[in-house]
């Protein structure tokens, strides 16, 4: 269901049109902001899970009759999202009040926005946008801005270091994703997330799926950049050097407590989930089956879609609990030492591989 | 009963002073095996106290420092620096340390730790020490050479109301901290120090803790501290 | 680097921050990144050690000494109670010196443990943290067993240990080293080879073994800088001459000898030393007392010690003075950390912001120790 067609169906027609419009926004809205909401409680829970797993633990479990976190601690992500809710919202007194409060907010936003232009389905996208890969990745960098209003805002020390070290690595990494990106635009021929979708359907000489990630060489390797750098776009270990919590305390966010802290949270789970939607639409056939006409209803493929993008967040989960993180100066030379000349060079293999093959 | 006990004690600790410990541990009785430690110990002390003229030589104990081989060492080194620095040593008696005056400290020192024979280049310790209200303060260095594996101790007096030894931190850089933490406790200055200043205390304490006449302070900022009852036995 | 610096911004690391391993504080000048100057100021921690040590009697002095260093409290009753022996000239039954030596070494494996582990959370990985720490937790365990502490033990005394080993302790320290030693090779998988680590501390920090000396730093931080020493070696107490082990030195296998990686590799490598010994005093372990036969009120000789041991941070040594009462007349405490904490400023300039803690963290200090 895009949204041109709900602005079709709805009665009020073009006669009012803010009507219409504000309420197929709010249509599509609601319903996004409660599958992030959904989805990081199940995200979080994931993640404790899966590190506690990974560190030979059990992580949350609930234990006898009475109020704890519920069988194998499922209640555990409610309780701290309660928690959150409830606890006092400090402001410190030096701080830039306005900005101190905006700041959440526009993070969030970043990656709320960004949700309109995810394929879930054949059907089920919010915006089908002829621009729709370029609207995620410029509307998905918005959130840099959010975090240096955070970090410019706490007047701290630390604050300000995690800020300024969060907007050098964002606009760094943007660089090799967006080029990485250029790459499959040149062999789909296309800006639309759907149509990059449509481009995947079917195998590769009857036996691979024809996604891009086996397409050709070059894409294979625009995969692992684009996706590195989402996982650094997302501030997430190795890259959390903005956060760093053994050398910035909480980088940007030190300052925050109670729900706006909580914004911060839901952003980073909801950019997670944007970033491996992105990787999964335009490298690993988006809402496609694996295997080329099996259970490929449009009902099926929200399934495909989710199962692919779940499957990188735990691959993002699993990366923070194995890694140590890198310096600031490292991970700047990761990304114009390495990551761009191959990126570059990607974008050239690709147009002499579209060549070839025609 | 009780002078079959003393006899007894008596007894097994000649057989101790002779090397045979066995004597002592076999005794059943707790109370008497440790009754006739304590009798071992006391013996020990007059004996010694005997071999040595002089009690205050007596405090120093037999340290790995005083053993055969290494006490030469500190009468080597004593000798040596009479020779290159005449009128440095308190006294030229070494009894397994080696008393000096505070003037030339610093050159001397540096002598100790850069001599090809000595080559002290490791400062293990600095002590400050207090022999009681009213008496001197000292200092004392225990330097070791890891080169050679050998060590020796150099005390040096000060007077207690105007204390003042040189530094030693551009010798051993671990000197600085050491410096600091004597002064911090004793109140010893340490002439060409580059931050003589408070390590351990915040710097608005009054006092040096570990002098034996010290005494604490009624209040630290507001906040009022607990008077310590006597005999914490 | 150009010469061209702007203004310096003063940055206090600490009293309270998630990894200066205590209440220490850390005045930090840097030019954005680049750390110009670090001061390290101590003394938070401070609870005057030694002029508690004036006041009470020699036995009562044990668990202050547990309180100094609280990851190593065995090693710190152990030096403490060498120290003393030696002044009072007696021997301890045999028996003793070799539960001593199984419960030091033991300690040892657990302060190491804590130290890597904590040292990965510094470098920002997690995982190897909690594995570590559920080792560690069976040495503790163990202990509990031995005790009935699980940090402060109080548990070697003048002329002894508290209690004898319980039943089946032997049985299951070897247990515990059964299973202990496959788990270093999966720790090295885990951390001590992964490429990030070997980036974050190969090179770092590079600590010359001249200026290791010259600032008393020892213990496995000196021999991080490839310097050959140790205490159980080189000027052997209690029984340690009896044991057969190497001492691991640093040798620049990922960057320069002395960097961080070589100080945290030395105490990888050390934890199979200590398990060595372990098993040797365990297989040597006599039967007998355990209480050597002592007046309830300890009475050293007139004199004074200088007497070092070697506890898992470097050479712990006591300085007593004793004048013939059952209360030490001075006492002093050279502890290895604080040594080692001394030599932060000067190996920590021009690097930056997140090396410095990743240079405090492989010091390993202790802030009980340091401040006293």
């Amino acid at each position: 269901m895009t949204v041109d067609q709900l602005i079709n169906w709805l009665p009020f027609g073009t006669d009012w049109p803010v009507i219409t419009f504000l309420t197929a926004v709010i249509i599509c809205a609601l319903p996004v902001f409660l599958f992030i909401a959904v989805y990081a409680l199940v995200a979080i829970y994931g993640e404790v899970k899966i590190s506690s797993f990974m560190a030979d633990k059990v992580g949350p479990m609930g234990q006898g009759v009475g109020f704890h976190a519920g069988k194998w601690g499922l209640l555990q992500p409610v309780a701290d999202a309660l928690k959150l809710i409830l606890k006092e919202d400090i402001i410190p007194a030096a701080a830039d009040k306005k900005l101190f409060i905006m700041a959440p907010f526009v993070v969030f936003i970043g990656a709320f926005i960004s949700f309109a232009a995810l394929p879930f389905g054949q059907n089920t996208i919010i915006a089908d946008m002829n621009i729709g890969i370029f609207y995620i990745l410029a509307v998905g960098s918005l959130s840099v801005i959010g975090i240096i209003l955070a970090g410019w805002s706490s007047n701290n020390k630390w604050s300000l270091y995690g800020g300024m070290r969060s907007v050098a690595q964002i606009v760094s990494y943007e660089i090799p994703a967006g080029l990485s990106i250029i790459s499959i635009i040149m062999l789909t021929g296309t800006l639309s997330m759907q149509g990059i979708n449509e481009f995947q359907q079917g195998t590769i000489w009857g036996i691979l799926p024809n996604w891009i990630i086996f397409n050709n060489p070059f894409s294979f390797i625009a995969f692992f950049i684009f996706f590195i750098s989402g996982v650094a776009e997302c501030n997430r270990t190795p890259f959390d050097i903005p956060e760093a919590e053994s050398e910035l305390v909480a980088g940007a966010f030190t300052e925050y407590s109670g729900m706006r802290y909580a914004f911060f949270f839901l952003s980073e789970y909801a950019e997670m989930f944007v970033v491996s939607g992105v990787s999964v639409t335009a490298f690993l056939g988006g809402w496609n089956s694996p295997i080329s006409g099996f259970f490929n209803s449009p009902g099926w493929g929200v399934f495909w879609f989710m199962g692919k993008t779940l499957s990188l967040v735990f691959v993002m989960i699993w990366f923070r609990w194995t890694f140590p993180r890198l310096r600031v100066d490292q991970l700047m030379s990761i990304c114009w030492k390495v990551f761009l000349p191959f990126s570059l060079l990607n974008i050239f293999g690709v147009g002499i591989w579209i060549l070839i093959t025609g | 009963m009780s002078e079959d006990q003393d006899k007894f004690i008596a007894d097994v600790v000649e057989k101790a002073l002779q090397g045979d410990m066995d004597a002592i541990n076999n005794i059943e009785d707790r109370v008497t095996r440790s009754k006739a430690k304590a009798a071992l110990v006391k013996a020990k002390r007059e004996a010694k106290a005997a071999a040595t003229e002089d009690t205050s030589k007596s405090e120093e104990s037999k340290t790995e420092e005083s053993a055969p081989v290494v006490k030469s060492l500190s009468e080597k080194v004593a000798a040596c620096l009479n020779e290159k620095f005449p009128n440095s040593l308190e006294s030229e008696d070494v009894n397994g340390y080696i008393q000096m005056k505070d003037k030339n400290w610093f050159e001397i020192a540096q002598y100790l730790r850069y001599n090809l024979d000595f080559l002290f280049d490791s400062l293990q310790c600095v002590t400050g020490y207090d022999f009681g209200e009213n008496e001197d303060l000292e200092v004392r260095y225990n330097l070791h050479s890891m080169t050679h594996n050998h060590a020796i101790e150099i005390r040096i007096k000060t007077d207690r109301n105007n204390p003042k030894v040189p530094s030693v931190e551009q010798v051993w850089r671990i000197g600085d901290w050491f410096e600091r933490e004597t002064y911090d406790m004793y109140g010893i200055e340490f002439e060409g120090h580059s931050n003589m200043t408070r390590i351990l205390c915040p710097e608005d304490w009054a006092g040096w803790p570990l002098r034996k006449d010290y005494e604490t302070q009624e209040s630290y900022h507001g906040i009022v501290v607990p008077k310590v009852k006597d005999g914490w036995e | 680097m150009g010469v061209v610096h702007g203004d310096l911004m003063t940055l206090n690391i600490g009293p309270q921050h998630p990894s200066t391993h205590g209440v220490l504080r850390l005045k930090v000048k840097t030019d954005g990144e680049i750390i110009s100057e670090v001061e390290p100021i101590i003394g938070y921690l401070h609870r005057c050690f030694e002029k508690h040590c004036e006041n009470v009697s020699y036995e009562q002095v044990i668990p202050y000494t547990d309180r100094c260093d609280y990851i190593a409290a065995m090693n710190n009753n152990f030096g403490y109670a060498v120290t003393v022996e030696e002044l009072m000239e007696i021997k301890v039954p045999e028996r003793v010196e070799y539960i001593r030596v199984i419960v030091a070494e033991l300690n040892r494996i657990a302060s190491h443990l804590l130290a890597l582990g904590a040292y990965g959370l510094d470098v920002g990985a997690f995982t190897p943290f909690l594995y570590m720490f559920r080792d560690r937790e069976r040495i503790l365990d163990l202990f509990e067993t031995l005790c009935g502490a699980r940090l402060l033990y109080n548990y070697i005394w003048v002329g002894g240990v508290s209690h004898d080993l319980p039943p089946g302790f032997i049985d299951a320290v070897y247990s515990f080293l059964d299973y202990f030693e496959p788990k270093i090779e999966e720790y090295n998988e885990l951390l001590t080879y992964n490429k990030i680590f070997i980036e974050r501390t190969g090179d770092v920090g590079v600590m010359p073994p001249e200026v290791a000396v010259s600032y008393g730093v020892t213990g496995p931080n000196l021999r991080g800088s490839g310097v050959k020493w140790d205490i159980r070696k080189n000027e052997p107490y209690s029984i340690y001459d009896k044991f057969d082990f190497d001492i691991p030195v640093g040798a620049g296998k990922m960057g320069t000898v002395g960097d961080c990686w070589d100080r945290y590799y030395v105490r990888m490598v050390e934890m199979k030393e200590s398990v060595k010994i372990t098993r040797q005093a365990l297989k040597g372990i006599p039967t007998g007392d355990v209480h050597q036969a002592l007046p309830k009120k300890i009475r050293p000789p007139q004199g004074s010690i200088y007497k070092r041991t070697e506890s898992p941070r470097g050479d712990l040594a006591y300085y007593i003075v004793s004048d013939g009462s059952p209360i030490p007349y001075r006492l002093k405490m050279r502890s290895p950390a604080f040594t080692a904490l001394s030599v932060l400023g000067e190996i920590s300039q021009g690097w930056m912001m997140s090396d410095v803690l990743v240079i405090l963290g492989s010091l390993d200090i202790v802030l009980g120790e340091i401040d006293r």
